[in-house]
């Protein structure tokens, strides 16, 4: 049987219940949206596992605060919601159309794909240039950044994420994301995700991001330095995504070079901030 | 030649097994519930070479639910070869059932059955093994290197080439003399190309199902490409009469050569012998790749010779071959990579084929699809670009001034054949020179050619090559039908031949229904089924319509005979005016008899008999289906992504029994072979170990990635085929890595040697390139 | 545990393990139609539908299944007839040995009930989770656009 040593699964109908018994089951106990990691990864001391789908967390609204969606919601909900289609031009549905496949995504959560943390993720880069937050209910409320999920996810330990918060984009914003992999069923052998706000010609705000180095996604300051207060043109996007390559900490495995990954997270980031330049400075897209 | 309108033969008719397949009939070996079925599980050897030392099964064997554990120590030890081939077999006898020694990761070391899946699992690690570990040899080099450790020093091994320099098989042919073809030369190339490990994945892993059936035969219903060859292994393996044995091949769910293989059905016959019950035995898609067969890694020297006018005068071919830990298909894998690549160059009076198959510590390979040519053709048609370039020569029209046509023969036809000498033949049905012409409009390929069209980042390059393959093996295979006849009309078809959902129950019945003047749903086929169906090799060697067929073709004819003599009793008409169609027999006078009747009259009313007739073939040579390949790339320079922009193959494969199933065929292959040329490869460890064993891991295309592909068929007539056909199972997947490899070169100049293109290989020669 | 749960329009009550998955129940509970080809969702072969939408049947924990809708694709046809993807796969040519194609027809039908008139690049992301080795997919194709245009009541091209 495919997970024998499974040997309790408890559907919850209150936030509290699940909690209760999260903390009851301790090391054993695990929650799960779709279960996908669960059934694939899960240790053999995982004995119990607390399904959230009946808590009513799958929702995607719209508030002064941003996007708030529900943790069970799945990615294919995601994708075919208006208001996730609307938001900064597409980005974040074209992201998801390049995550696994229909299959998959009707399955996987978008808590479960940040908690999760796989090193290969294309949310987690692209909601951390997003400057997603996220709730934590451990008998209170709690938001914080995405960021601080990781990289050791200690936070979720006796917590459990219900939702994920987009910010509303201030005007002048826009966003990209690639990835590259080798076929179109395949996790990424290296992924960017980059934020840009634009005033009066000059860059505000920068976000870089790249992952599947073969780490998860994280934060290139320098590289966002490097274009903070400058103009979108050529020679500085060129002149960034090289200090991308050199300030990335990539490493080979059997899928991709050290080497090779430093070249893709430059192509990367150079092509999603052309997107960006063609899409705010040029108005296309 | 003359072909005359079919009502059948030509058709695409849908598949005989088609509606209950897409309505998830339970026709697979697994979807059959027996009581009380036993699950086995294998123990693999954690070691690329290790003695067994000790193997303590005490712990496992009193595990509740565990019925029995198998090890070296109590199962039969004589030794056989895996292969699924023709008695006897060319393969070396290097196989135990369970050995005293592991030669590979994951070789068997143990195995157990129990109630469940689980208890057996849990049952394996209760198993313990102490092993010395011992020196292995990872790579071909290593393997021939002077000392190196043996892999095969058992003493009772028989057929091995020469086990102290761990060579399974070596060839030598050659015609004509090369040192003067060379120096007659006026351009000489050279290329050496390596291949990688690949596998075949079918969705549908090795599975097998045993049981004995009220009378105390043991039944194997399981997924192969090769039912008899099956029956007589396991029968020699286990020590049980033939006759005592019944092999029933369902529904399979794709073999692609890896089924050709004896791999299940001896250890879940031994374990139905052992206690009473039916065993089932699937393997795990990670054991599918470690465990299983492989495509045989290789190194090919090519050297070309030719004048100026590009005609080619002296090729040299150099073949060194990893078969991995056993000998299985080692030496007619090899022996394939110049007898299926070679002829296609008819001109070169001198020849110089060679090489060996070499046993290392690693994944075994087999067959698989190509089987040899795939990685011939490699090296093959890049030198010939190579030279095309060297002689300011387009491709094609190099191509042009050397290919084989019909009437043509080639002295490799009888020097070299599948292990052993092989039979000559001449080109009876040849279209390449057209399948030439028509892709390379399709393709564009007079304005594509040396462009280099730019688009971003990314450059346009156009590629081609040209392939030969066979079909079935003269003198050797053999299929036979049996087909009788029902009161209302309709006829059993029962042939060996093996459908592995390649569609061969169909085409088989087409061919009976085309002679016996029936629409198909008149044909009822029954196959692989080694009690009740005649004899046949199995699906391999592109055997199956050309062989098999003719065999149904014979047996229908003879039918048709003891039909036609009834009917002209009934009509009072001379037999020599009587012709089937359209479910009659009908006479030129106009008169007719619906076959209900004539079979009626001869099963119930006077001179009864059964109308029933058997027939078999041997081929006394092997046509080759010929093919041009043209694909158009695009690369990306910055990051070494190589997308195929759009395929075109040309096939002449015959006559087209059902041309969307020759279509199918051709994609499929196409398919699979962009994948070998692009994004599979399975990764070794420095300790033998498969690292990517999975689909996860391990890329085959997907319905995202597959570029446009057009296969056009262009008809030629084979006189010695059923209906003038001929095979197209396997030519195809031999195109898509010379073609995508001088696309590529067409694109960036780059010429690349080794597979699979990987953005990162790719980028890193442009770089290189660029220094 | 005891769950509740309907398939192909049947409610079943069953006895399952917590860490069983769905497709080791359906075949268990008969439906051999749903296959296995990986077990851990890399090839689609396990294809079904949960509540109206694809699943590998593979990574659903069969309790997961309690209290909701399950098609297999011997729900697929009905009144004995065949689901029009079911029927140009057959006349396509689409189905060579027919392991992946029950779960290929399954993610066919997903995607065709939530976006009857897909593009050819929405058809290929939609199987894309689905391996075939024998066909390269391009009947398949060809298949389910032909199906599309006959559920739109247009002719066949």
């Amino acid at each position: 049987m495919a997970v024998a040593h499974v040997k309790e699964y408890l559907r919850p109908t209150s936030l509290e219940e699940a909690l209760n018994s999260l903390r009851e089951g301790g090391k054993g106990a695990r929650v799960i949206g779709g279960g996908i990691e669960l059934v694939l990864f899960s240790p053999p001391d995982v004995t119990t596992l607390i399904d959230l789908s009946e808590l009513s967390l799958s929702y995607i609204k719209e508030n002064e605060a941003g996007l708030a969606i529900g943790a069970t919601t799945t990615l294919t909900k995601l994708i075919e919601h208006q208001t996730v289609a609307q938001y900064l031009d597409g980005v974040i549905v074209g992201m998801l159309h390049q995550v696994a496949s229909p299959l998959l995504r009707n399955l996987a959560t978008i808590g479960g794909s940040l908690a999760s943390a796989n090193p290969w993720s294309d949310v987690i880069p692209l909601f951390l240039a997003l400057d997603a937050k996220v709730t934590l209910f451990d008998g209170k409320y709690r938001s914080i950044p995405l960021s601080d999920l990781y990289p050791t996810r200690s936070r979720l330990s006796g917590a459990i994420l219900t939702e994920v918060l987009l910010p509303v984009p201030a005007s002048g914003t826009a966003a990209s994301f690639h990835q590259f992999s080798h076929t179109g069923f395949d996790v990424a052998l290296l992924n960017c995700a980059c934020l840009v706000k634009v005033d009066a010609g000059r860059c505000s705000l920068v976000r870089i991001v790249a992952g599947g180095t073969p780490r998860l996604g994280a934060a290139l300051p320098a590289a966002a330095e490097t274009l903070m207060g400058m103009e979108l043109t050529d020679e500085t996007i060129e002149k960034v995504a090289h200090v991308a390559r050199e300030s990335a900490d990539t490493r080979g495995d059997r899928r991709a070079s050290a080497q090779y990954r430093k070249q893709l997270t430059y192509v990367g980031v150079k092509r999603c901030l052309q997107e960006i330049r063609d899409r705010l400075v040029e108005g296309k897209g | 030649m003359s072909k005359r309108e079919f009502a059948v033969v030509g058709q695409s008719e849908q598949k005989v097994d088609g509606i209950a397949l897409v309505s998830g009939k339970p026709k697979f070996v697994a979807d059959l519930d027996l009581p009380a079925t036993l699950h086995v599980k294998i123990l693999g050897s954690t070691h690329a070479h290790a003695r067994i030392l000790e193997i303590d099964t005490s712990k496992a064997e009193a595990l509740p639910g565990v019925s029995c554990v198998l090890t070296h120590k109590n199962t039969p030890p004589a030794r056989y070869t895996t292969a699924g081939q023709g008695y006897p077999e060319p393969s070396p006898y290097d196989t135990r059932m369970f050995d005293s020694k592991a030669r590979f990761v994951g070789d068997r070391v143990a195995a157990v059955a129990a109630e469940t899946e689980a208890i057996a699992l849990e049952a394996l690690k209760l198993v313990k093994v102490r092993y010395e570990e011992l020196p292995s040899v990872l790579s071909i080099d290593e393997a021939l290197a002077n000392g190196a450790p043996i892999v095969h020093d058992e003493s009772d091994a028989t057929g091995i080439y020469d086990a102290s320099r761990n060579t399974a098989a070596d060839i030598d042919i050659t015609t004509g003399d090369l040192t003067q073809g060379f120096s007659e030369s006026d351009v000489v190339v050279e290329t050496t190309c390596e291949t990688q490990y690949v596998q075949h994945t079918p969705i549908e892993p090795h599975v097998t199902l045993s049981y004995l059936d009220e009378d105390g035969r043991l039944i194997l219903r399981t997924s192969t490409q090769v039912p008899f060859h099956v029956r007589r292994i396991v029968s020699q393996v286990l020590g049980l009469p033939l006759h005592k044995i019944r092999v029933i091949k369902p529904r399979i769910g794709g073999g692609f050569g890896t089924k050709q293989e004896i791999l299940l059905e001896d250890l879940a016959g031994l374990v139905t012998l052992r206690t009473g019950r039916a065993a089932l035995i699937e393997l795990s898609r990670k054991e599918e790749f470690v465990a299983a067969r492989t495509r045989h890694p290789m190194r090919i020297r090519v050297k070309l010779g030719a004048k100026r006018d590009g005609t080619l005068n002296a090729i040299e071919m150099e073949a060194l071959s990893n078969t991995g830990a056993y000998g299985s298909h080692g030496l007619t894998v090899l022996s394939n990579v110049g007898s299926k690549t070679l002829p296609i160059y008819n001109k070169a009076q001198n020849v110089h084929f060679f090489g060996k198959a070499v046993y290392t510590n690693l994944p075994v390979a087999g067959a698989y699809r190509g089987y040899g040519a795939t990685q011939g053709y490699f090296p093959l048609e890049t030198a010939m670009d190579e030279l095309a370039e060297r002689l300011k020569l387009d491709p094609i029209e190099l191509r042009r001034r050397n290919h084989i046509r019909s009437g043509e023969s080639s002295p490799i036809f009888e020097k070299l054949g599948e292990g052993r000498e092989g039979v000559a033949q001449t080109i009876k049905s040849c279209e390449l020179g057209r399948c030439i012409e028509i892709g390379a409009k399709r393709i564009g390929w007079s304005k594509k050619r040396v462009k280099r069209t730019r688009d971003g980042t990314w450059v346009h390059g156009v590629g081609m090559s040209i392939h030969m393959q066979g079909s079935g093996i003269p003198l050797i295979d053999m299929g036979a039908a049996t087909i009788k006849m029902n009161e209302d009309g309709s006829f059993n078809l029962l042939v060996g031949a093996t459908d592995l959902g390649t569609g061969s129950d169909t085409i088989l019945g087409q061919i009976a229904a085309e002679v016996l003047g029936v629409p198909l749903t008149k044909i009822i086929v029954t196959s692989s089924d080694t009690d009740i169906t005649p004899f046949d090799v199995g699906a391999y060697a592109s055997s199956t319509t050309y062989v098999s067929g003719k065999a149904v073709e014979r047996a229908a004819n003879k039918v048709r005979e003891q039909i036609v003599k009834v009917a002209a009793g009934l009509l009072e008409e001379d037999e020599d005016s009587l012709a089937l169609a359209e479910e009659r027999v009908k006479a030129s006078s106009g008169r007719s008899v619906t076959l209900a009747k004539v079979c009626q009259h001869a099963m119930y009313q006077s001179d009864q008999f059964q109308i029933i007739a058997s027939a078999s073939c041997v081929p006394e040579e092997s046509p080759p289906p010929f093919m041009a390949s043209f694909a158009e790339v695009a690369v990306d320079t910055e990051t070494g992504f190589v997308k195929v922009l759009n395929y075109i193959a040309a096939v002449d494969c015959g006559v087209a029994i059902n041309p969307k199933m020759a279509q199918g065929q051709v994609e499929g292959s196409i398919v699979n072979g962009i994948g070998y040329a692009l994004t599979e490869q399975m990764l070794i460890s420095s300790k033998g170990r498969v690292r990517n064993p999975s689909l996860f891991d391990y890329k085959i295309l997907g319905a995202r990635d597959i570029p446009p592909i057009e296969v056009i068929l262009v008809e030629s007539y084979e006189p010695t085929g059923p209906m003038g056909a001929k095979s197209v199972g396997e030519i195809a997947i031999n195109a898509p890595v010379p073609t995508i490899a001088n696309a590529i070169y067409d694109a960036v100049g780059v010429r690349l040697t080794r597979t699979p293109f990987t953005p990162e290989r790719v980028f890193e020669a442009i770089r290189a390139a660029r220094m | 545990m005891r769950i509740t749960l309907t398939v192909n329009e049947v409610k079943r009550n069953v006895e399952i393990e917590p860490g069983e998955t769905l497709l080791e129940l359906l075949r268990q509970e008969g439906y051999k139609g749903v296959k296995k080809g990986c077990g851990c969702g890399d090839c689609g072969a396990c294809a079904v539908l949960l509540d109206g939408r694809a699943v590998n049947s593979c990574l659903v924990l069969a309790a997961k299944a309690d209290g909701h809708e399950v098609v297999t694709v011997e729900g697929l046809a009905d009144d004995g007839g065949l689901h029009p993807v079911q029927q140009t796969f057959l006349e396509e040519g689409a189905i060579q040995c027919g392991y992946c194609t029950p779960g290929m027809v399954i993610a066919a039908v997903d995607l065709l009930t939530h976006n009857p008139d897909p593009s050819e690049a929405q058809i290929r992301e939609g199987i894309s989770g689905n391996l075939c080795r024998c066909t390269g997919y391009v009947k398949q194709i060809e298949a389910i656009k032909t199906a599309v245009r006959r559920m739109q009541g247009k002719g066949d091209e």
